[in-house]
């Protein structure tokens, strides 16, 4: 039930959006059933009724072939142009709920909580979060549009069969109602489980896929090699063990479509002669029935990849469903302080990680004065990422308040985007000229080199910023923080990962640029921390000292710093 | 020649323990190899489901041919009775045919299921004896998406389009003999409808194939725009740019609806003129039936007249003669996606620099006795680096020419050279990661070669520069497996590594992958306490063991290691000169006379 009302969440993304379109995809697509029920259904009509009109000369003359044969050739022009249109129009529909959908998503992971929520999650959930979004689009194309189609399809025919003869109507219509809906809806149950297996078989492969690849050195080392690859073989078997039970579902299902169609046919060959034998009905309406009956379980048969597809949806919804509820705007900082008289002031902050576990700071007060630069050092673990992270406002403190200026924060792994080089900065300010940008660019030491470009400013990146070297990503990404003309910087580790020379051009110009603004650098290295003018050692959690440049303790903390 | 020698010439044979190719059923071999020739023929599911399949599909003759007999007995005023035996007929037919159609489809799934497997079991052989320094060795990302998502469209493209194409051939031919001698009119009707569908569809689909799969590729470009942001979620955040990023997504997501519908307007198109002559191709066959029975066409029936059983056969038969051709067209995408499956997973089955194979299982525990390593005339390259490097920054070139090196059992060594200068290479040949072109290496006294790698690598512990931590238990992270290491070993290597703590705290715990929930500093502990349980270990080495970490940690680092190495042969490839003057030796590569031995 749980998953329904998921799933229901998702119903209402896709149904709030663009109804419309929709709507019109799925009558489309009732259309091209009717119009192929009907196609057959006519041609049967129209033979028979020739050929007893053409047993003799006089009915051959008076019979008005003009009408049934210009509707058949209607109905086949009607069955093209509407299927034409019914898959255009369903997946212009499907693609732009996709899109909303990424968007939401997007927006829903963007807000505090999740956002943590993300920054501490392993890479299989990012990854699992675009798997979901893809196994939606089955809703509505193979879900929502057949199940449609299918039961509209079945009350028009059986509604202009029980014009012919009520009993008749009345009996197909039940007969296509409950087969066509019990064996997908039997299937469907049945296929949750293994599809769920499945699911999740594939996940197992693709860890073990990248432990293979990333730990082989180890695993060769231990002598574990044929273990992982006889640990990927069996993920494999379990996979295939699912996908052999979704298989023999689907084919299953296919039999008893099959089976429940010749039952429907060879019932109604039988209802029809008895009705054309008591005189009920004529042979020609006999016949119309019979090739109705031929063509009538074909929208039902659409069903059955919606129903095998339908507990992998219900999966993505369950994963998805809370994440697409709306999302409020948060109140743009409600506790930032009308202008405090330092750059950022922590006053008695608790926080830990975890409910229960020992706090990562306690009770800590510190405040950086406007303009000042202050060095976070310590060994890793001691809570210098956790003070930045409070600055930058990512992590709430538990206890304590913490009020900065305006902050821009400089990761310590290069985040880039693939965008031109142009989007990646605009992040930062978004109605930044040209000039402005080759301005930032000139200071981060980048500017000679996007002169250069070909293609200047409008270069394209690759995913994560690919194309560039290290240095120069970094580069970029000063540009950026450059561009963000905030009066308080936080950088953690700004030049980790940098060839020395690099690195010493990076911090020079750091230092060139940041006159005037208040700057809060994490690092163990020694020539980022020669930036600051006071340096803080932190360890569990706590300041353990604070020292001025000039005082012999500023020195005696840089020599602990790793020198290159 | 060498031993060693020996070793690289046996390597083809060793690499992979079964061949798979053997297991494979002739015709998957025919198909592989038609593949590689390039033609994009299909790999086949086998010729018995194929051919239950398309009997199924030919029974709806027998069908057809009872239920037309039963309308004209209807028109004749036959009665009920008469329609019986033939909707029996119909029925007992209809069940024969779902059951054929049942079980081929099955087997043709089954076939095409099991040749997955030994497609993913070929790569990751494959993969599995790819040494880790081949720069041309594909990234594990990428990996991992071609074995696990991309190769599950291989199924489908072997279960069903060959058996569909086979019956696109089969039923239209099956068909138009029977409607032939019955009516030549009819049987030209289909047999000019026919050929025009894929004149038509080509016409249509030709221009439009090569943008629509490009198009289609973009869709998948959307998670990966989607996934771009959200990695670099930090910095969107903090530079209140989400409103504005969640807006660039949904251009960039309308944009590319907007240029794939285009596309989509006329890919459509070429299935919608296969509806068109199929549903113009039935209406016809009705029409001149209809006309024929009012005597208005008269020919057409080789001079006779049709009876209404035999037009209602025609009739019965004509939507069946288009139906395989239907659902090609349907499935034509799984073709397109099993085709790209299927040169993916050649892709990365690509042989590429071996490591040094394992043959076997060591038989004998090594006793943990002090290790000596001796390398004598030592010649590596990385192979075929030159391509695989695309900024061309790395041509190929020699790493070691004429290396040799000796090493005292229980010796500490730290190994020194500039950036690409070799020491983790050097230590990676010492491990057997990478098979050296030429010269030896013997460790112990015994060279270094498949029969004794697993053996020689019993007594060796290893510290990798980014070690690996797989998802489990730190218990399990520390035996990677290993069954001759009990709770004791696993406690006092925690122990060595001073994560008692997090042992205790949280023993259950399941590490995430790639170590989520550690930090740089325990994951490399936790790699120590992965050395320290090997009590067998003669030699340790470790590559470049306190890089990136800040120096509180790393001398903590180099204490430990100094700690596990005692009695043993230690060998440290570093740039840290704080941890190679801890060592008893400190060799410089590419400069013989910088070889500094301690007093």
């Amino acid at each position: 039930m749980n998953s329904l009302r998921h799933l229901q969440a998702v119903m209402a993304l896709f149904w709030s959006q663009n109804r419309l379109m929709l709507a019109a995809g799925t009558l489309l697509a009732l259309c091209t059933a009717l119009a192929g029920i009907a196609l057959l259904g006519l041609s049967g009509w129209f033979i028979t009724a020739t050929a007893i009109a053409g047993a003799s000369v006089a009915t051959a003359l008076v019979f008005d072939v003009f009408a049934p044969a210009a509707g058949i050739r209607f109905l086949a022009l009607a069955r093209t142009f509407s299927r034409y249109g019914e898959r255009l129009v369903t997946h212009d529909a499907t693609l732009e709920v996709l899109a909303r959908l990424r968007e939401r998503v997007f927006r829903t992971f963007a807000t505090d909580e999740e956002a943590r929520s993300l920054a501490a999650r392993p890479a299989r959930l990012l990854f699992r979060l675009t798997v979901d979004i893809d196994a939606l689009d089955s809703l509505y194309l193979r879900v929502a549009v057949p199940l449609v189609a299918a039961l509209g399809s079945a009350l028009v025919t059986s509604a202009a069969l029980g014009l012919i003869a009520p009993a008749l109507g009345i009996g197909i219509g039940l007969a296509l109602i409950l087969s066509g809906l019990a064996i997908p809806a039997v299937a469907a149950a049945r296929a949750q489980k293994p599809a769920r297996r499945r699911a999740h078989a594939l996940e197992v492969l693709r860890s073990r896929t990248i432990d293979l690849m990333r730990g082989q050195a180890d695993l060769v080392m231990a002598n574990r090699l044929s273990a992982q690859t006889a640990a990927l073989s069996a993920a494999d078997s379990r996979l295939a063990d699912a996908d052999d039970a979704l298989n023999h579902i689907e084919a299953s299902t296919g039999f008893s479509f099959a089976v429940a169609g010749a039952g429907l046919l060879a019932a109604t060959l039988i209802a029809a002669a008895v009705l054309a034998e008591s005189g009920t009905i004529g042979a020609p309406a006999a016949a119309l029935a019979v090739f109705v009956a031929l063509a009538c379980l074909e929208p039902f048969a659409a069903l059955r990849r919606g129903a095998l597809e339908l507990g992998r949806v219900l999966l993505s919804a369950r994963r998805l469903g809370s994440k697409l509820t709306d999302v409020v705007d948060e109140a743009a900082s409600p506790d930032l302080p009308s202008c405090p008289a330092n750059a950022v002031e922590i006053a008695g902050v608790t926080v830990s990680y975890r409910h229960g576990d020992r706090p990562v700071v306690e009770d800590q007060s510190l405040a950086v004065a406007r303009g000042e630069h202050v060095a976070l050092i310590g060994a890793s673990g001691a809570g210098k990422s956790t003070i930045l992270s409070l600055i930058a406002g990512e992590l709430p403190p538990h206890a304590g308040t913490v009020r900065t200026l305006p902050a821009a924060l400089l990761t310590q792994r290069t985040e880039l985007f693939c965008d031109t080089l142009r989007g990646n900065l605009a992040l930062a300010r978004s109605n930044a000229g040209d000039g402005e940008m080759m301005e930032a660019l000139h200071a981060a030491g980048l500017g000679a080199f996007v002169a250069g470009l070909p293609e200047g400013l409008d270069t394209m990146l690759g995913e994560g910023g690919a194309g560039l070297s290290a240095g120069q990503a970094r580069r970029l990404a000063l540009a950026r923080l450059l561009l963000r003309d905030t009066p308080v910087w936080l950088l953690d580790e700004p030049t980790e990962g940098l060839d020395g020379s690099t690195a010493r051009d990076v911090i020079e110009r750091i230092g060139a640029c940041a006159a005037g603004r208040a700057l809060v650098i994490v690092t163990h290295i020694r020539r980022e921390a020669e930036l600051a003018d006071r340096i803080l050692l932190i360890e569990h959690g706590r300041v353990q000292a604070d020292c001025a440049r000039g005082s012999r303790e500023y020195l005696r903390l840089l020599e602990r710093l790793r020198p290159d | 020649m060498s031993a060693l020698d020996t070793a690289i010439a046996r390597q083809p044979a060793l690499r992979k323990p079964v061949d798979p190719e053997a297991l494979t059923i002739p015709e998957q071999k025919a198909g592989a190899r038609r593949r590689r020739a390039g033609s994009g023929a299909p790999a086949s599911p086998g010729r018995f489901p194929i051919a239950l399949q398309a009997g199924a599909s030919l029974i709806w003759i027998g069908q057809a041919a009872l239920l037309a007999m039963a309308i004209g007995d209807i028109a004749a005023g036959a009665g009920a009775r008469a329609v019986i035996w033939p909707a029996i007929g119909v029925f007992v037919l209809g069940v024969l045919r779902a059951w054929m159609d049942r079980s081929g489809s099955r087997l043709a799934f089954r076939t095409a299921r099991h040749q997955l497997s030994l497609l993913r079991e070929k790569a990751v052989s494959a993969l599995a004896t790819r040494s880790p320094l081949d720069a041309s060795r594909p990234s594990s990302g990428y990996v991992a998406s071609t074995i696990a998502e991309q190769a599950e469209a291989v199924v489908p493209y072997v279960a069903r389009f060959e058996p569909l194409r086979w019956r696109a051939v089969i039923v239209p031919l099956a068909i138009f003999a029977c409607v032939l001698p019955l009516s030549w009119v009819a049987a030209l009707i289909m047999l000019v409808a026919l050929p025009l569908i894929p004149i038509f569809m080509a016409l249509v689909g030709w221009r439009a194939k090569e943008a629509s799969e490009r198009q289609l590729a973009k869709m998948g470009d959307m998670n990966a725009f989607l996934l771009d942001r959200l990695r670099g979620l930090a910095t969107i955040r903090s530079f209140d740019a989400v409103d504005r990023t969640a807006l660039r997504l949904r251009e960039e997501a309308d944009l590319l609806r907007r240029r794939t519908m285009a596309v989509l307007r006329i890919a459509f198109l070429s299935s919608a003129v296969l509806e068109l002559f199929s549903a113009l191709g039935v209406a016809m066959v009705a029409v001149y039936v209809g006309f024929h029975f009012l005597g208005q066409l008269e020919f057409g029936a080789w001079g006779g007249r049709l009876s209404l059983a035999q037009g209602v056969f025609i009739l019965m038969l004509a939507p069946a003669f288009f139906e395989p051709m239907r659902e090609l067209s349907a499935v034509w995408h799984d073709r397109a996606a099993g085709v790209a499956a299927l040169e993916a997973l050649e892709k990365v089955t690509a042989a590429g620099e071996p490591v040094v194979v394992a043959a076997g299982v060591p038989a004998v525990k090594p006793d943990g006795r002090a290790a000596g390593v001796v390398i004598d005339g030592l010649h590596f390259r990385h192979a075929g680096s030159g391509a695989a490097v695309t900024d061309g920054s790395m041509p190929e070139r020699k790493v070691f020419d004429d290396l040799s090196l000796d090493i005292r059992p229980g010796e500490r060594v730290a190994v020194m050279a500039p950036s690409g200068g070799g020491k983790s290479t050097l230590l990676a040949l010492i491990a057997g990661l990478a098979v050296p072109e030429g010269g030896t290496i013997r460790i112990g006294g015994e060279t270094l070669r498949p029969e004794t790698a697993a053996r020689l690598r019993a007594g060796m512990a290893w510290l990798g520069q980014t070690p690996h931590i797989f998802p489990g238990t730190p218990g399990r992270n520390v035996t990677l497996g290993r069954s001759d290491m009990d709770e004791h070993v696993v406690e006092a290597a925690l122990g060595a590594a001073r994560l008692d703590s997090l042992a205790h705290t949280r023993r259950q715990v399941v590490l995430g992958e790639g170590g989520a929930g550690l930090s740089g500093g325990e994951a490399l502990r936790l790699a120590i306490a992965r050395a320290a349980a090997v009590q067998g270990a003669g030699l340790v080495l470790a590559d470049e063991p306190t890089a990136h970490l800040d120096r509180a940690t790393a001398g903590e680092i180099t204490d430990m290691l100094l700690e596990i190495s005692e009695g043993r042969t230690l060998i440290v490839a570093t740039h840290d000169p704080v941890l190679a003057s801890r060592m008893d030796r400190i060799v410089m590569l590419g400069d013989e006379s910088a070889d500094g031995r301690r007093a």
